[in-house]
């Protein structure tokens, strides 16, 4: 088979794609996956409502693969485009038009299944960490950014085996904790 | 009432000034993203829904002095387009907003430092901007507005997903920190495209100069984060200074290589463009830019005697359409603009000689 996009090479990659519902097979060689790839991550901004959707497909087909493998009636299926949000109206194509949008802070909860999968992929953790709205963390940003260079140097410092250094720097960091709990 | 653009145009801009060690890092800005309970996002809300957060955002300012004391409002539905663009060239707004038809406010410190935008993407969009790499102080004074902004405001918030954003990209945090940086070596020896490849796969993100969808002009590269949930802000902003780090070692490596290496591709960079800043009589706005950025790299590299790194920086910003029309006191057509634009940097390096 010849490479779909050049019509040269021999098709050594196979791309499975779900466009529009429809599942696609792009049958392409290493030189035009490359460029494809490149221009994917570097070139194209990140498109979130393409992913969104995307994962909306995936989910439907991966529902009725699901109900075929159990063999039991589980009712209709889920249609994750029949989702309206109850407190603004919000649809999937209403996401979908407006880049991935969503319409207020219901819309998490109501396209929570939608959004978690890639929120996943968008970001490092699935989990906030950081600031709060009351004031309940201990020390100020800068002590917070200080904390963290000392313990990335202190990591450092330990895997070259530079142990004297290392104990000063511990020692910094233990009086930095103390001062940023003496603040709170 | 006096136009408060007058009152920008009048005073340098901040995030131009000049720093002390490198150049390569040209400002840092960080962002929080920001929405009201209670009320939609402003892509789902409507006009009177938009007009609520504008007063709760500025009763609030109002009262809490912020940003800075007597903030500047703007209204950019009753600016004209001139002055809308700028406060697009400032850095002050984003594109997207100044187009906006109606219910959207802008409060800007008087120093130009700290800023927020209502009802852009979000409700809110509180940004603090300082010259030169310093993300250290700019996280504290917009740690801090926010401390004292949410004394007075209810925002979205999830227990889980931590706050809650129209753009699922920057739910969490919230937070958006960058670093602006001048990269022409890197440009100029082929480097920028890995370079940018290896930014994006560890999820950072390299842009242009006015933020989504710009073109790379004058070799300005903004480096941010992208993930905003999963890390604690300090988290993101320490492991983006790493980043931010390597690059500026990698474009001085590339400096020292050309100095050293290849020298004539250098000095006949530098030179071409100073030769069109000095004699051309008609200037395009991203000619101007690029030639502008190879100067900058050519005071840096000390090929120039005279040539103060500042005169260089306020260059990058008065060529723009909008800062040329008002130092022009008119509307001026793009034709008229190249020429003025033109006279403008051949009055302002008449005097430089080339070492």
């Amino acid at each position: 088979m010849l490479c779909h996009l050049c019509n040269k090479n021999p098709a050594t990659i196979h791309i499975q794609e779900f466009v529009n519902g429809e599942k696609k097979t792009l049958h392409i060689c290493a030189q035009c996956a490359a460029s494809k790839a490149l221009g994917d991550s570097a070139i194209n901004p990140f498109n979130l409502a393409e992913l969104i959707y995307n994962i909306s497909e995936k989910m439907q087909f991966h529902d009725s693969a699901q109900d075929n493998s159990d063999g039991e009636e589980s009712g209709p299926l889920k249609d994750i485009s029949a989702i309206v949000c109850k407190n603004c109206g919000w649809t999937v194509e209403k996401m979908r038009e407006n880049a991935g949008r969503l319409g207020c802070a219901e819309c998490y909860k109501a396209f929570s299944d939608l959004i978690k999968p890639s929120l996943e992929k968008l970001h490092r953790g699935t989990m906030h960490v950081g600031k709060k709205p009351g004031n309940e963390r201990s020390g100020s940003p800068q002590q917070m950014l200080e904390m963290l260079r000392l313990q990335k140097e202190l990591q450092e410092l330990v895997m070259r085996e530079e142990y004297e250094m290392a104990a000063d720097i511990r020692d910094k960091i233990h009086k930095l904790k103390e001062e940023m709990e003496k603040n709170d | 009432m006096k136009n408060p653009i007058d009152y920008f145009l009048n005073s340098k801009v901040g995030w131009l000034a000049d720093t002390h060690g490198s150049d390569i890092p040209v400002s840092s800005r960080i962002r929080l993203a920001r929405n009201l309970t209670g009320v939609p996002f402003p892509i789902a809300a409507d006009n009177s829904q938009l007009t609520t957060v504008c007063e709760a955002v500025k009763s609030a300012a109002e009262k809490l002095q912020c940003p800075g004391k007597k903030p500047l409002l703007f209204e950019p539905k009753t600016m004209d387009p001139v002055d809308r663009q700028v406060l697009l060239e400032r850095r002050l707004a984003s594109n997207d907003f100044i187009q906006r038809e109606a219910g959207t406010l802008l409060l800007v410190s008087r120093d130009e430092s700290s800023s927020i935008m209502v009802n852009e993407e979000d409700h809110l969009r509180i940004q603090v901007m300082n010259p030169g790499f310093e993300f250290d102080r700019t996280w504290s004074s917009l740690s801090e507005m926010e401390d004292r902004l949410k004394q007075q405001l209810d925002f979205a918030w999830d227990d889980r997903l931590g706050y809650l954003t129209s753009c699922p990209t920057n739910v969490g945090t919230g937070m958006r920190a960058s670093v602006m940086l001048h990269l022409p070596a890197l440009v100029l020896t082929n480097r920028i495209g890995a370079a940018i490849q290896g930014i994006s796969r560890l999820s950072y993100e390299a842009r242009g100069f006015f933020g989504e969808g710009t073109e790379n002009t004058g070799n300005l590269f903004q480096i941010s984060n992208r993930s905003t949930l999963g890390e604690t802000e300090e988290q993101i902003i320490s492991q983006l200074s790493a980043v931010v780090r390597q690059l500026i070692n990698h474009e001085k490596h590339f400096r020292m290589h050309l100095l050293e290496q290849d020298h004539d591709l250098l000095a006949d960079y530098v030179g071409r463009a100073y030769g069109t800043l000095r004699y051309a009589h008609v200037l395009p706005t991203s000619e101007a830019l690029n030639s502008l950025s190879a100067l900058r790299l050519g005071v840096a590299m000390n090929m120039f005697n005279a040539l103060e790194m500042h005169t260089v920086n306020e260059l990058l910003l008065i060529i723009h359409p909008a800062h040329l029309q008002k130092f022009e006191g008119r509307d001026l057509d793009e034709t008229e603009r190249d020429v003025l634009r033109a006279d403008l940097v051949r009055e302002k390096l008449k005097n430089i000689e080339k070492n």
